[in-house]
């Protein structure tokens, strides 16, 4: 009795909490960028200026979680609950996925007629367009990305300058510097290779013995695997673990717990992507720290960041199309840059933040030479754990090169042939 | 009723063992237990002493090194971020309606199946556990597809629906097996009075039945506040969602924040611990009200 009241009490509450929104005019847009990455700082002044701009709309931001959009993005976009703009993660799984099913609006039109393609060029729309089946590369654009992002090797300056060494500007020169620090008793390469950065780094030795003919292959999901640059990776990672480059137990070692190594000031090298930059400006207070490209002839690991995408449902797509170019404009590509950043358009010398200005440069470098050679794990569904738990048993020594090249020439080949 | 089980219970193992004859098994015992307390505790000491860490603390120090100075920044930003009062708020809500819509339903479901005798009552049993044991994952889309029909998607009341019955197959088999064993002779002395079912029920069946009810609210209170996929789906706007959910902010894409993450799981974990300690003796009798069968 008093219990029936009560759930009828609770009952009414939610109802009413339920219907609270429903506005004439209002403008929904939604980012999963945490609050304090260079993503985060931008986008949050340029809502301002996007408020500021539109007084007679309502905007309504909300920060979203990436669990949450990747767990049911393709659910909220088929429902009335969709945003008018949000942030999408890129690629065929989602971005693509979502495309194919009719669940966003085309960017064909606003491409020409915001006037985006006289700042982005055709290498960097790779991942906006999606094809019929939601394949990147080809199709209409569905989405932009206004950032960038790439793997590169983070430094330890003063570590460097103490051991008296340059910035390697090749394979061999990498590994003269990994003699010099383990000759001075320092485990030089923060690796985690029960994590992402270990696949990254694999990538980035393969990537030095790929050519255009390979990485188009690899991407496109084109020909049967040639495994030579991985066989190449392969063998030097465990050269690099027989050496004591690589401290032994890595094998075990998540991405936090090795960038912990080098935010520490343990290990004076750490390869991975620039999503740490934020978090590496503000906690490394005692030591200068820089970034240097694994060399590579030409492809480096990296991409365009996540794309703003504007659903099916939204019902202001014009000012999804304001908001993106407003985004684009020099103004938040600068701010972005100085927030540390990659931006796509900046130009590097109105940056002032040195990390940022970088940054742009160096993504400005690969993008111009179209030597973006995206992640290892995306031509084939599913081949991020394959590749983690390959690159740990490489590192463990239950793989030899061979058995390692041969078990992702396999997954590959399965995948390729039944396209 | 229950309270009479209780004690004899409790007075059983005074009985048996003789303590003061086995002196270094006593020790022994100690010691695995402590052991096993500190395991325990260990969890709830990461999550403390790295919320209280400043990031470039935690970066040059690692996760187990003590704090070197008290920093509450990571808390009160995770409280800022996730609106963490409102979360609270709606998993309250969500939780508190659950376990009082629950309960009512397991109720009278093991009314029927416990006093009523109806037949096949082990099959209905046996269907209504099947419920349970089904991974939510496989039972996602036809959820979401009949909330967005009935417009309760992005509602908590959809959530509410969702486990009040599927905790209720639970609390229906629980509730029915204490009930099968509920002494007749009251029951009839009832109905002599000249009592109705719906009297049985709540004047003589549920005073007695107070107890197990609690149990059984306190454990769905709990379930449903550290439920985490069906909210996630199901609450897309952050005015709605819970608790659970907001922890995920900590985690992005390819980058996590430890103190950040350290500050949720404490906030996270800190109402379900309160609830805990304040209902800590209902719980207890929980354990005995599965014994008594």
């Amino acid at each position: 009795m008093k219990l029936s009241t009560l759930a009828m009490a609770i009952g009414a509450v939610v109802l009413t909490s339920g219907l609270a929104y429903a506005q004439e005019n209002t403008f929904n847009i939604w980012w999963f960028e945490d609050a304090a990455s260079a993503q985060g700082i931008t986008w949050t002044k340029a809502l301002e200026e996007f408020k500021a701009s539109n007084p007679d709309v309502t905007v309504n931001f909300e920060q979203k979680t990436f669990a949450q959009l990747q767990a049911s993005g393709s659910m909220i976009l088929n429902s009335d609950q969709a945003p008018d703009v949000l942030e999408y993660n890129k690629g065929n799984a989602t971005a693509g996925l979502v495309a194919s099913q009719g669940l966003l609006q085309s960017l064909d039109d606003a491409y020409t007629g915001q006037g985006w393609d006289k700042i982005l060029n055709e290498g960097q729309l790779t991942l906006s367009r999606y094809d019929d089946l939601g394949v990147y590369g080809s199709g209409s654009i569905w989405g932009i990305s206004t950032y960038g992002e790439y793997v590169s090797a983070f430094y330890n300056i003063d570590m460097f300058e103490k051991a008296g060494l340059k910035v390697p500007t090749t394979l061999e020169e990498l590994t003269a510097a990994f003699e010099a620090f383990k000759a001075a008793g320092i485990t030089p390469l923060a690796l985690g290779g029960a994590d992402t950065s270990g696949q990254h780094v694999l990538a980035s030795l393969a990537y030095t013995k790929a050519d255009d003919t390979w990485v188009q292959n690899y991407q496109g999901l084109k020909a049967p695997l040639d495994t030579a640059p991985y066989l190449f990776a392969a063998q030097t990672m465990i050269d690099w673990v027989a050496k004591g480059y690589v401290s032994k137990d890595s094998t075990g070692i998540k991405d936090p717990d090795a960038a912990l190594q080098f935010t520490s000031g343990q290990a004076p090298i750490y390869i991975s992507g620039t999503w740490n930059l934020g978090n590496f400006s503000s906690s490394i207070k005692d030591f200068k720290w820089g970034q240097f490209l694994v060399p590579t002839p030409k492809y480096s690991v990296g991409s365009t960041g996540n794309l703003w995408v504007v659903p099916k449902a939204s019902k202001n797509a014009e000012l999804a199309q304001q908001w993106i170019s407003l985004l684009l404009s020099p103004k938040y590509q600068t701010e972005q840059a100085n927030n540390g950043g990659v931006s796509i358009a900046a130009d590097p010398a109105t940056v002032t933040n040195p990390v940022g200005q970088n940054a742009a440069a160096v993504f400005k470098e690969i993008a111009d030479k179209q030597g973006l050679g995206f992640y290892p794990d995306w031509p084939v569904p599913g081949f991020y754990d394959v590749l983690i738990q390959k690159v740990a048993g490489l590192l463990q020594g239950t793989l030899t090169p061979d058995q390692f090249a041969g078990e992702l020439k396999q997954t590959y080949d399965d995948a390729q042939a039944n396209q | 009723m229950a309270d009479t089980t209780l004690t004899s219970v409790a007075a059983v193992p005074h009985a048996v063992h003789d303590y003061r004859r086995h002196g270094t098994g006593r020790w022994f015992v100690l010691a695995l237990l402590s052991f096993l307390l500190l395991l325990v505790l260990f969890p709830f000491f990461l999550a403390l002493s790295n919320s209280v860490k400043s990031s470039v603390d935690y970066a040059m120090n690692g996760p187990l090194s003590l704090p070197t100075a008290l920093d509450f920044s990571a808390l009160v930003k995770f409280w800022n971020l996730a609106d963490f009062s409102r979360k609270l708020l709606n998993s309250a809500i969500i939780s508190l309606a659950v376990a009082v819509v629950g309960v009512t339903i397991s109720l009278l479901n093991a009314y029927a199946i416990g006093i009523g005798k109806v037949r096949g009552s082990r099959v209905i049993l046996v269907v209504l556990l099947l419920g349970i044991m089904v991974p939510q994952e496989s039972i996602i889309y036809p959820l979401y597809y009949m909330a967005k029909a009935t417009g309760l998607y992005d509602t908590q009341l959809a959530v509410i629906i969702i486990f009040a019955v599927i905790q209720s197959a639970f609390g229906t088999y629980l509730l029915s097996s204490v009930l099968s064993s509920f002494p007749r002779e009251i029951i009839e002395a009832a109905e002599m009075d000249g009592a109705n079912r719906w009297q049985i029920l709540w004047q003589v069946v549920v005073p007695v039945l107070r107890p197990s009810l609690m149990v059984v609210g306190t454990f769905f209170f709990i379930w449903t506040w550290n439920e985490f996929l069906i909210p996630l789906v199901m609450l897309v706007s952050n005015n709605n969602q819970t608790v659970s959910v907001a922890m995920g902010l900590t985690r992005g894409q390819n980058m996590s924040d430890p103190t950040l993450q350290a500050a949720a799981s404490l906030l996270g974990m800190a109402p379900t611990l309160i609830f805990f300690l304040i209902f800590q003796r209902t719980l207890t009798r929980g354990v005995v009200v599965g014994a008594v069968k």
